[in-house]
């Protein structure tokens, strides 16, 4: 294989680690089925690489093939045990400006995201990566007004579980 | 403020808290080896296929010479012209779809996908069956119609076992033992399956049909 084009692919992935840290984050419970599926993600990019002309942004073509991954390709292993600390994690107490209340209402958004189905769940994650209707149809192959239709329902959903 | 948009203010904002994997880190993972559900689906479609095909050569020698002394050779290899014919095109259509599987497809698009080509080889596995369930029907039949003639073959055949048989008993152990063959048989294969689909397409068939419905 070239290995300029393994420098590259590299390098880019690394700049932009964040998106699929917070796919597995969102798709798994726990440290060690979020490193396989990080490694999975990983390769399926790398598969995919060639194709990947740049006319898209990187970031942008990673969302399909991520995505694809945790809710597809990606088969659960069946080490590890779920953990519920895990899911606190990226919501702990990490800063001074936000009080007690504020914090437990994040975390209780965050835990309510993690439990809709694969497929609510990559809407939400694309809404919440500030991704416009049109992006969000183009990724999961549905029409902009269905997502959006879809999106306000799941938007009541939450709203329900949390305020119920 | 909604809870959501509050979540979505957060969602940037505390990045830095995740994890981050360095140059060196993230280089031997595209070394390794994919283990995604295609792979699994790809492995166990080519078993079966190959299962299939190999049942088709095992058949014992003295069925054969039973075959041949029925007469039944010249429409045997007639008929596994046509089965061997249909084989490749399924092995083609297989490949086809498997080949259409692409990671940067849309969501919906790779789902469909993946379910198409597992759909062909369950096609390739009725089909089988079906055709099994058919000759097995037929041959009978014929064999029922002719059951002096198998009788007598049978005993120079098999010469310990049914020796001491005479004709009626003979014919009411050998039809109702094809029957009770070819069901448990049968009753077997579809228990595989059963299980194989049930495990490997449970999640993929859930979230195909989630999406399905957002386009009511």
């Amino acid at each position: 294989m070239d290995q300029s084009l393994e420098h590259s692919f590299v390098k880019q992935l690394e700049e932009h680690q964040n998106v699929v840290h917070k796919i597995c984050r969102l798709y798994t419970r726990n440290q060690d089925a979020h490193n396989d599926l990080f490694q999975e993600i990983t390769i399926q990019l790398w598969k995919a690489y060639p194709k990947f002309r740049g006319d898209a942004k990187f970031s942008t073509w990673m969302y399909r093939v991520a995505l694809n991954t945790a809710i597809t390709l990606y088969r659960k292993s069946k080490k590890g045990v779920a953990t519920q600390e895990f899911e606190g994690v990226s919501f702990k107490i990490a800063s001074e400006k936000y009080d007690d209340t504020v914090e437990q209402q994040l975390k209780l958004m965050y835990t309510a995201v993690k439990d809709l189905n694969d497929i609510d769940k990559a809407l939400v994650f694309l809404y919440l990566e500030d991704k416009s209707y049109r992006e969000i149809s183009e990724t999961m192959g549905i029409s902009e007004v269905n997502a959006r239709v879809k999106m306000n329902r799941i938007k009541e959903k939450l709203r329900k579980i949390l305020n119920p | 403020m909604d809870q959501l948009e509050l979540l979505k203010q957060q969602w940037q904002a505390r990045e830095q808290e995740l994890p981050k994997l360095s140059f060196d880190e993230i280089y031997p993972m595209i070394l390794k080896k994919s283990s995604s559900v295609v792979k699994w689906i790809l492995i166990a479609s080519v078993i079966e296929i190959a299962i299939w095909i190999g049942l088709n050569f095992i058949m014992p020698e003295s069925s054969k010479t039973i075959n041949q002394g029925m007469g039944l050779s010249r429409v045997f290899t007639l008929v596994n012209v046509i089965h061997y014919t249909i084989f490749a095109g399924f092995i083609y259509l297989f490949y086809r779809n498997y080949q259409a599987i692409n990671s940067t497809d849309t969501i919906k698009e790779l789902m469909r996908k993946i379910l198409k080509t597992r759909r062909t080889v369950r096609y390739f596995v009725y089909y089988n069956i079906g055709t099994s369930i058919l000759i097995l029907i037929a041959v009978n039949i014929y064999y029922y119609f002719n059951k002096e003639l198998l009788y007598e073959l049978m005993k120079s055949t098999f010469t310990d076992g049914f020796a001491e048989l005479d004709m009626a008993t003979f014919t009411s152990v050998f039809f109702v033992s094809q029957i009770v063959v070819g069901i448990l048989f049968i009753g077997f294969i579809a228990l595989i399956y059963y299980l194989v689909y049930g495990l490997m397409l449970r999640r993929l068939k859930r979230n195909y049909v989630e999406l399905k419905k957002m386009e009511v």
